[in-house]
């Protein structure tokens, strides 16, 4: 155990950080914007409906919702029950359903569907774009730069850090303030966030651009839908919903509300 | 609704879509950069740059400029491709105006329908084929066309209240009234939509005998929510006004009511005082700018009249 109180030195050489600190440094940044640029390359926007029979599939839930939230605001009695009698009836017979042919039957595999297959491959391309460069080059500081000490933090830590700030270095004696460069380069890792925000603008511009500029109303592009997932049963849900719901219509005694807020700035 | 921008294009604002176009070729930078070929600023690729671009393009074709709308529909389609659903929509947008005959018209209907049988669900296109057969004088095949949009698209509020509008024009005014709440459940804070339903419920209560005394009732209602929600809406005092004292007519408000939902005689009358009262006090605060209101100076004359019609009666009466 180091003595307490009693300052640990390590006599480094200066070419330390010409040769490791700052290069770790650089090659996180670089390879963070490359990662940023490659993102959008291959980033490809969420597929729209192909038929109206799809849109409508994917659109009929939230005009469930809509009718439970705004319904007591615009709706009076009559107009609601009619509305929600027709939705649930739709909902429960499955008439806005893609086929409703198919209704009940266990939902594609999402390996087979080609729909999903497409939001698979996304996902994989978003991962193995986390993970491709990761690997590289941690296994190159691995192979070049492991077990060096690099860098001492000016204040002092508690022994929990030392895993965290000396990982590759085994060495049970030395002070947590002293930083190992594959920790250095976790540091990095997570660290970095702040400076591409500043140097790539707030966070993907560019990235979310081109989609916003794409759908002609956003509302058109949306799928609430994840793949894989059974419509029919958030149908069907969405139709107790509307069952169980209780009408009021902020609408009824509106007369009296207006004169009442308004008729003291007035006089 | 106009935005924050300041150089919003409202529809029906022809005063401001002027201004707007007569800055077409400071905005599109002649002079700085010469050819159309050379993208103003790169640093200027944003989703705000490009949606000036795109009223900017309107406010051209509103206005007559047709040549510079042309360059903002390629600057567009140059970014985003002619692929693209929203610039194949402008691009059919630009066609129709500058179409010499109804033969050109109808080829350019053809072409929609081309696009449309290979890309079913292209919205865009779906509303200028939709706006054409009613320019072409066809409401009813419209009306079919825009069905069947929102049957695929039921979450359009824009939609919904083409239809209204459609319907309206029709003859039909509960399908009108239905399709309009529809769009207000898509935005039941939009004060203008209230008031517009609040039109339709009174024109529909004047036209038609069987629960006229509803609708009326109904048209009050809307009103008071519109301007409740906005509360310098001068069409919103306007219809209240006009359905207030339309209800008072008829005699369809009971003396006393003893169900709260229903209003008394006594509130209505109230309410009508309330909107006069109001629309007196707008009407007076706006003709003293004069400037600002220019676009609505239409609303404002008919106010007035209003105004001057009532106190006729009231004179009348005393």
């Amino acid at each position: 155990m180091a003595a307490q109180g009693v300052e640990q030195t390590i006599l480094r050489d200066p070419a330390l950080f010409y040769w490791i600190l700052f290069p770790i440094s650089v090659v996180m940044i670089l390879t963070g914007i490359l990662r940023h640029y490659a993102t959008v390359l291959m980033n490809t926007p969420p597929k729209p409906a192909s038929t109206l029979a799809e849109s409508r599939e994917r659109h009929a839930l939230l005009r469930g919702v809509n009718l439970r939230n705004h319904g007591c605001a615009v709706l009076d009695r009559e107009a609601f029950e009619a509305r929600r009698n027709y939705l649930v009836n739709g909902f429960r017979t499955g008439a806005f359903l893609k086929d409703p042919n198919n209704r009940g039957q266990p939902p594609a595999n999402p390996m087979t569907d080609p729909a999903g297959m497409e939001a698979m491959m996304g996902m994989l391309k978003g991962n193995m774009m986390m993970m491709i460069p990761q690997t590289l080059i941690m296994s190159w500081i691995n192979a070049f730069f492991s077990g060096f000490v690099i860098l001492k933090l000016p204040f002092p830590l508690t022994i929990r850090f030392k895993s965290m700030l000396q990982s590759g270095v085994m060495t049970r004696d030395l002070d947590v303030q002293w930083v190992s460069s594959l920790s250095w380069y976790f540091l990095n890792l997570m660290g970095l966030q702040s400076i591409f925000g500043f140097i790539l603008g707030s966070d993907n511009a560019a990235n979310q651009m081109a989609q916003q500029m794409g759908m002609a109303n956003p509302a058109a592009m949306m799928n609430p839908m994840q793949p894989g997932q059974d419509p029919d049963k958030l149908f069907l849900a969405e139709a107790e919903n509307l069952e169980v719901m209780e009408h009021f219509s902020i609408l009824n005694g509106i007369e009296e509300r207006v004169l009442r807020n308004f008729a003291p700035e007035v006089n | 609704m106009g935005g924050s921008v300041g150089t919003d294009v409202n529809g029906s604002d022809v005063l401001s879509a002027l201004k707007l176009a007569q800055q077409a070729p400071a905005i599109l930078g002649h002079g700085t950069a010469p050819s159309i070929n050379i993208p103003a600023k790169v640093s200027r690729d944003t989703v705000e740059e490009y949606s000036r671009l795109e009223q900017l393009f309107l406010a051209c074709l509103q206005t007559g400029d047709d040549k510079s709308a042309q360059e903002c529909l390629d600057r567009l389609s140059q970014r985003f491709g002619p692929a693209n659903e929203r610039v194949m929509g402008l691009r059919g947008l630009y066609q129709e105006a500058t179409a010499k005959d109804t033969a050109a018209l109808d080829k350019c209907l053809a072409e929609y329908e081309k696009i449309l049988s290979e890309t079913p669900v292209n919205v865009p296109v779906m509303k200028r084929r939709i706006a054409l057969l009613r320019s072409l004088q066809r409401p009813t095949d419209a009306i079919a066309a825009l069905i069947q949009l929102l049957d695929a698209v039921p979450t359009d509020a824009e939609a919904w209240v083409e239809l209204a509008d459609l319907y309206q024009s029709q003859g039909l005014g509960s399908q009108a009234i239905f399709s309009m709440e529809e769009a207000l459940l898509i935005a039941p804070n939009s004060w203008n939509i209230h008031a517009r339903l609040g039109e339709l419920l009174y024109v529909c209560s004047s036209s038609s005998e069987g629960d006229a005394g509803r609708l009326a009732g109904k048209s009050v209602q809307h009103f008071c929510r519109s301007i409740e929600l906005c509360d310098d809406y001068l069409r919103g005092y306007y219809g209240l006004a006009m359905a207030a004292s339309h209800v008072l007519e008829n005699k369809y408000a009971p003396e006393s009511s003893a169900d709260p939902a229903v209003p008394s005689r006594r509130t209505i009358e109230q309410l009508k005082d309330l909107a006069l009262r109001r629309l007196d006090h707008l009407v007076q605060s706006r003709s003293v700018d004069d400037q600002h209101w220019a676009s609505s100076r239409g609303e404002l004359i008919a106010a007035k009249e209003l105004l001057n019609r009532y106190s006729a009666v009231n004179s009348a009466v005393k």
